[in-house]
């Protein structure tokens, strides 16, 4: 009797797919401008909540970045009426886990909170978006504690390789170039001053929304919303597009020299395309083919095929201007110069060589299929949606993305690829041991190479 | 607040595997998960780190599945998936849209029935090289990369278990064996030693006909070898410290303590008071030791479980920049002895009682950890309906269960203190690690061997 008695061979047809639509949304814009958007989901006791403001940290001045960061952490670090313990009780007491966060394009302060309960926890929301105190004792903590990361940040090869990436890519006029956070030298600035300061000229209904999500009803919701955002004022209405201005004219290779490191961080772009641009979803699927998908062309080569890198990568990272596009592995030492050409290979090939229709049917069956997956619960849902509030984008991206994602050609991947896939003129930028790859480095003369050695910190910021 | 009560089937297939199945048709989505009772706690010394590679094996291909053609056929139905390997488990799962139930029972029954078809020197040397990746990307080329395993080392004796790292040393790696493997896999891969959960959109009823289908004619093994006897002193018995010096810029100390294993009601009572301790902005090790004295960038206590003998309790503190780690590691030891000494406030234990039953109603609205928690009690305690007892379990724990609890674990002859310090000299001194945000997840990150960023 064979090992194998019983074991089907014939793989199983699909069933017939339930439809699936993306929730019902309800839209309403208060008096003052504030928009509220609510999307019902029957059964879903945790609701989601957030509110997002749409002015980010590209828009703050450059000599205070960081400031939006943190003062979004701020927040919660206590109001006009309580300090942060008695804030942070008061959510608990209501099973509410609060977050609030700065990103390049908006300002985000949510909460999950049991449906029962969502009214208290929205009062206590607008109470932190709308009248924090910005201490100065906290703040001041704050800003040590991320001065403190910042230098742990340069220790750790993946963070040092996604900021010396992005430092190479975009020129100097582009806040891009910086972090997201601040560097030293401006978050040291950072007082209490500068984050009221962004918290009056920015925080306010205009250029806001309200997201909700969850077991809840639409006019319940937008009466809470009614009650305590309703007299708010001020705010930034416009959209404004941030300076993305790059820094890659012919190919170059950067090392940050890191003796003794058992791995290289691989980083390979350049600036990419804004979340607002026409041929999105095509270039989407492009990237899904290169280097998302598990069986994308660069983890079929450099993963299941070389055995080079746990994981190659390659991606758009989308925001009002163009972010970056990366390439990026942490691959064995010994074969970091293989791994540079197997990448710029593959760059090639996706510009060269149409995709072919499997290829192309897998990324469309795989980011249609998993629609239904990603909104299962209510914080996707909020995110999707704030997502499109903060980009600008239509009402109805959401209903149309499946048919956007299906109607894309192998012509289409293929024209994405030749506009914004470029192997010619990237930046490759290495945190590695250059004592032992430069020679072979150098001598596979793949770009002009630059080495940089960190200095070592002198010191870092107590209490 | 009601936390739903989960409503499931509870079965077995003749051959042994265990199968249970959850309705719920919310959205038109549904978990496959099986639990493999095998993880690093049946690994022999000489042979670490095989529980970790032969999980990537499992994605290499069976008689009618090609290599790495698993990801790829889940991934182009639109599903997700991933497999995690730790001390006591080994696991495989797919989420996927509902009318795709039928295929992945069928890609998960084709490698639990033919894998060897598949198997070459060529796949395992491959996966062999990207495990060895793993490890370096994962551990050896992080600031204070190793603690998880010298804490592991020290609350564990060298014979027993747990003691050696999940991830397994590069020369047990390179050891590794086309015969070992086929030996692991007909010895722990077979249906009386996996249970299959499925959850979601889906109907019981035509479930189990294709899971007697699929599953149904692959043979068992009736001679799974029973793991060694596992049990352990409550506690370790002295304190054990550990000074390394590494390419850090700011001091951290790690702790651990021998705490009660998994299943035991005290662990309850000592995850509730992890969420006292280092919960939030209000909790007593962030609120003195960050907020007020401000002598640490950061602050985490979490215990990890564990079912043979004794789970690990893991905390740590970075230390800020000029502050001396005796002070930092005196302060939050002092915390921890005021939780054994004195029982926590009503209005502690209520807040606690509050996020935790928040926590569960958003762990359990998702398919795919309602199915891991289903294979997880039922491989571990043989007791599914633990998906619904325990957070009462948790709400029950009184302030003196927390206190005393803390008392048998949080003492000085049951603790390890691991300090890392800046190298002198070293060209990274006054550099640093991991942000905050994953320093407070490395309790829970320590917990998979993730396979695939699928």
């Amino acid at each position: 009797m064979s090992p194998n008695d019983g074991i089907i061979a014939e793989r199983p047809v699909p069933g017939v797919p339930r439809p699936y639509e993306f929730p019902d949304t309800f839209r309403t814009t208060l008096d003052n401008g504030l928009q509220v958007v609510v999307t019902p989901m029957a059964g879903r006791e945790l609701v989601a909540a957030s509110l997002v403001i749409r002015t980010g940290a590209a828009d703050e001045p450059a000599d205070i970045a960081g400031a939006t960061v943190l003062a979004a952490r701020g927040l919660t670090e206590g109001t006009e009426v309580r300090d942060a313990i008695a804030l942070t009780e008061a959510f608990e007491r209501l099973g509410a886990s609060m977050h609030a966060e700065a990103g390049w394009d908006a300002v985000a302060a949510g909460l999950d909170v049991p449906a029962s309960r969502l009214e208290p926890a929205l009062d206590l929301l607008a109470e932190v978006v709308r009248r924090p105190s910005f201490p100065s004792s906290e703040v001041e903590r704050l800003r040590d504690e991320r001065l403190n990361d910042l230098i742990q940040a340069k220790a750790d090869p993946r963070r040092r390789a996604e900021e010396a990436f992005v430092s190479s890519i975009y020129a100097a006029s582009s806040p891009y170039r910086r972090p997201a956070g601040g560097t030293p030298e401006t978050v040291a600035r950072l007082t209490s001053a500068e984050l009221r300061s962004i918290h009056s000229g920015v925080y306010g209904p205009a250029g806001a929304a309200l997201f909700v999500a969850g077991d809840v009803e639409p006019a319940a919701v937008t009466g809470m919303a009614e009650r305590l955002f309703g007299d708010w004022t001020g705010g930034h209405a416009g959209v404004t597009v941030p300076d993305a201005s790059s820094a890659v004219g012919e190919r170059f290779i950067r090392v940050i020299h890191r003796p003794g490191a058992v791995q290289s961080e691989i980083r390979i772009g350049y600036p990419g395309i804004a979340r607002k641009t026409p041929d999105f979803h095509a270039v989407y699927v492009m990237a899904m083919i290169l280097g998302g998908l598990f069986n994308s062309r660069l983890m079929s080569n450099l993963r299941e095929d070389k055995g080079y890198t746990y994981g190659a990568h390659a991606g758009f990272d989308v925001r009002r201007a163009p972010g970056p596009f990366a390439a990026r592995a942490a691959v064995n030492t010994e074969v970091t110069v293989p791994s540079i050409t197997e990448f710029i290979k593959e760059l090639e090939r996706m510009r060269e060589e149409p995709v072919t229709t499997d290829e192309l049917s897998s990324a469309q069956n795989f980011i249609v299929g998993i629609f239904p997956l990603r909104f299962e619960t209510p914080g996707p849902v909020v995110g999707s949606l704030s997502g499109l509030f903060t980009y600008d984008l239509p009402e109805d991206e959401l209903i149309r993305y499946r048919s956007a994602i299906e109607a894309v050609t192998i012509e289409d991947v293929q024209r994405a690829a030749r506009e914004h896939i470029h192997p010619e003129r990237c930046a490759i930028v290495l945190v590695g041991d250059h004592d032992k790859i430069g020679a072979d480095l150098e001598a596979a003369g793949i770009a002009p190479i630059e080495v940089i050695t960190d200095e070592p910190e002198a010191s870092g910021h107590g209490g | 607040m009601p936390v739903p009560v989960v409503e499931f089937s509870d079965e077995r297939l003749p051959n042994g595997l265990r199968l249970i199945v959850a309705e719920d048709h919310l959205a038109p989505v549904v978990a496959v998960n099986i639990w493999y009772n095998v993880g690093s706690k049946h690994e022999v010394p000489g042979k670490t780190g095989f529980a970790h590679l032969f999980e990537h094996v499992m994605f290499q291909g069976s008689a009618h599945v090609g290599k790495s053609e698993h990801m790829a056929i889940v991934q182009a139905a639109g599903g997700t998936l991933n497999g995690t390997t730790w001390l006591d488990r080994t696991n495989y799962f797919e989420t996927m849209p509902s009318h795709q139930l039928e295929l992945a029972l069928w890609l998960e029954a084709d490698r639990m029935g033919s894998l060897l078809d598949a198997l070459n020197q060529e796949n395992l040397d491959n996966q062999r090289d990207v495990v060895k990746n793993e490890k370096r990307w994962s551990y050896d080329n992080r600031p204070y990369g190793q603690w998880i395993h010298k804490l592991l080392g020290h609350v564990y004796p060298e014979s027993h278990p747990y003691h050696h790292p999940t991830i397994g040393s590069m020369e047990d790696l390179d050891a590794a064996s086309l015969a070992d493997v086929r030996h692991f896999f007909e010895t722990y891969y077979v249906p009386n030693n996996a249970v299959l959960s499925v959850v979601g959109d889906c109907d019981h009823d035509q479930v189990r006909a294709w899971v007697d289908h699929y599953f149904g004619a692959i043979p068992p093994n009736p001679d799974i070898p029973p793991l060694p006897d596992m049990s352990l002193p409550p506690v370790i018995g002295e304190e054990k410290r550990e000074v390394v010096e590494d390419r850090v810029p700011l001091a951290r100390v790690h702790f651990a303590f021998r705490a009660p294993a998994f299943g035991d009601r005290r662990l309850d009572a000592l995850d509730l008071a992890t969420q006292l301790l280092s919960g939030g902005k209000s909790s007593r090790l962030t609120r003195r030791l960050v907020r007020e004295e401000r002598i640490a960038q950061d602050v985490m206590i979490g215990a990890v479980p564990a079912v043979g003998g004794a789970s690990i309790m893991l905390g740590s503190a970075t230390v800020r920049p000029g502050v001396d780690p005796a002070v930092v590691e005196a302060a939050y030891l002092d915390e921890l002895a005021k939780l054994a000494a004195e029982a926590p406030s009503q209005d502690e234990m209520e807040r606690a009682r509050a996020l935790t039953e928040a926590d569960e109603l958003g762990y359990l609205s998702r398919v795919e950890e309602r199915a891991d928690r289903l294979s997880m009690y039922a491989t571990l305690f043989d007791e599914p309906a633990m998906v619904n007892t325990i957070l009462g379990r948790y709400l029950s724990v009184t302030a003196e269960q927390i206190r005393d609890v803390a008392a048998q674990v949080f003492r000085a002859d049951n603790r390890v203190v691991l300090t890392y310090l800046p190298a002198a000299g070293s060209a990274e001194a006054g550099e640093g690690t991991d942000d905050t945000g994953e320093g407070t997840d490395d309790a829970a990150a320590a917990g998979d061997e993730g396979e695939a960023q699928a």
